[in-house]
């Protein structure tokens, strides 16, 4: 598969995704000086990460223009790793962060009643 | 079995071939070496993502610990030498090495700012009393709400990042001297474009969940 069409500037697709991935950045930016709510501003974060992500990754590395197999190994397989990893450590970070909440203060420790 | 026949039942069975994604041995490695890296930066990330969900304090205001826009010029630093990087590939596709050599020297100029800024940035920081351990007793970081674990975070990431700023940097300066020497194919300018390229990616990352988030 091509990437350039017959004729046409091969370096005006940098440049474009480069314009692009600017405005994205500056938009990222402009959202943290609204009073946005906190949840929509990481989801608006989060989403145009991704979307940044798949800018360098299709145009950039030419993922778009590879087999589609190397494509979804690389996207697919770094992405799905990552969530089974941050999935699997999120409840023990809220155990740990409810652990040290609720522990007495330092000078009044008392002995610790369970064990792992 | 007769080993012919067990070598055509796996043709037939993967299919693949000699090329299972359609790419050149060396493009193959470095994909396979990219994801591996890029799962490296995953695991910085979550652990990243660990020590900010179990910290008992609030996680600490970035705008008031960093000039977010300074990371932004970073970011635009980065994000400018992965536009010449593409188009140093680009040229060297099409067999233009001195546009090929003009545009990589454009790129090592890109990732030396920024890494001039990140070493700015780690200066002042350690300048206003952050270690690797946690900010220093008296700091006025302190005051801001910075932990430890913010500091490690902080050194962590960006410091397996900028390490592998310096590298790309090191192979563009070895691709330029080849490349001035009519010794690199365009493959190599490729093979380096796709590492440096890599590198824009992990910062948008960092950038989004370290910084802003």
């Amino acid at each position: 598969m091509s990437e350039h069409a017959p004729g046409a500037n091969p370096y005006k697709i940098y440049w474009v995704t480069w314009g692009i991935l600017l405005v994205i950045t500056v938009a990222m930016l402009g959202a943290e000086m609204f009073h946005l709510p906190r949840w929509f501003l990481v989801l608006f974060l989060l989403a145009f990460m991704m979307v940044k992500a798949a800018m360098i990754g299709g145009n950039f590395m030419h993922l778009r223009f590879e087999r589609s197999n190397l494509a979804w190994m690389v996207g697919l397989g770094i992405l799905v790793t990552s969530l089974i990893l941050y999935t699997f450590i999120t409840p023990e970070s809220w155990h740990v962060k409810q652990s040290t909440d609720h522990a007495a203060p330092p000078t009044a420790a008392a002995p610790a009643e369970s064990t792992h | 079995m007769e080993p012919g026949a067990h070598t055509a039942t796996i043709e037939a069975g993967w299919g693949g071939g000699a090329a299972p994604f359609g790419a050149s041995w060396q493009k193959t490695m470095m994909w396979i070496f990219i994801v591996t890296d890029a799962l490296l930066f995953s695991g910085l990330l979550c652990g990243y993502a660990f020590l900010r969900q179990a910290n008992a304090s609030p996680w600490p205001d970035r705008t008031e610990v960093f000039s977010i826009p300074f990371i932004a010029l970073m970011t635009f630093i980065l994000i400018t030498s992965s536009a010449t990087m593409g188009s140093a590939v680009t040229a060297a596709r099409i067999g233009d090495m001195k546009k090929a050599l003009m545009y990589v020297s454009m790129t090592i100029v890109g990732g030396a700012a920024f890494l001039s800024c990140q070493a700015y940035e780690w200066s002042h920081l350690i300048h206003e009393g952050a270690r690797l351990t946690g900010p220093i007793a008296g700091s006025e970081l302190i005051e801001k709400g910075v932990t430890p674990q913010f500091t490690q975070a902080f050194f962590v990431l960006t410091g397996f990042h900028g390490s592998h700023v310096l590298s790309g940097l090191v192979i563009l300066i070895i691709t330029a001297i080849r490349t001035s020497m009519g010794k690199t194919p365009p493959q190599g300018v490729e093979m380096a474009g796709l590492y440096w390229h890599f590198v824009d990616l992990v910062w948008v990352f960092i950038f989004t969940l370290f910084y802003l988030l």
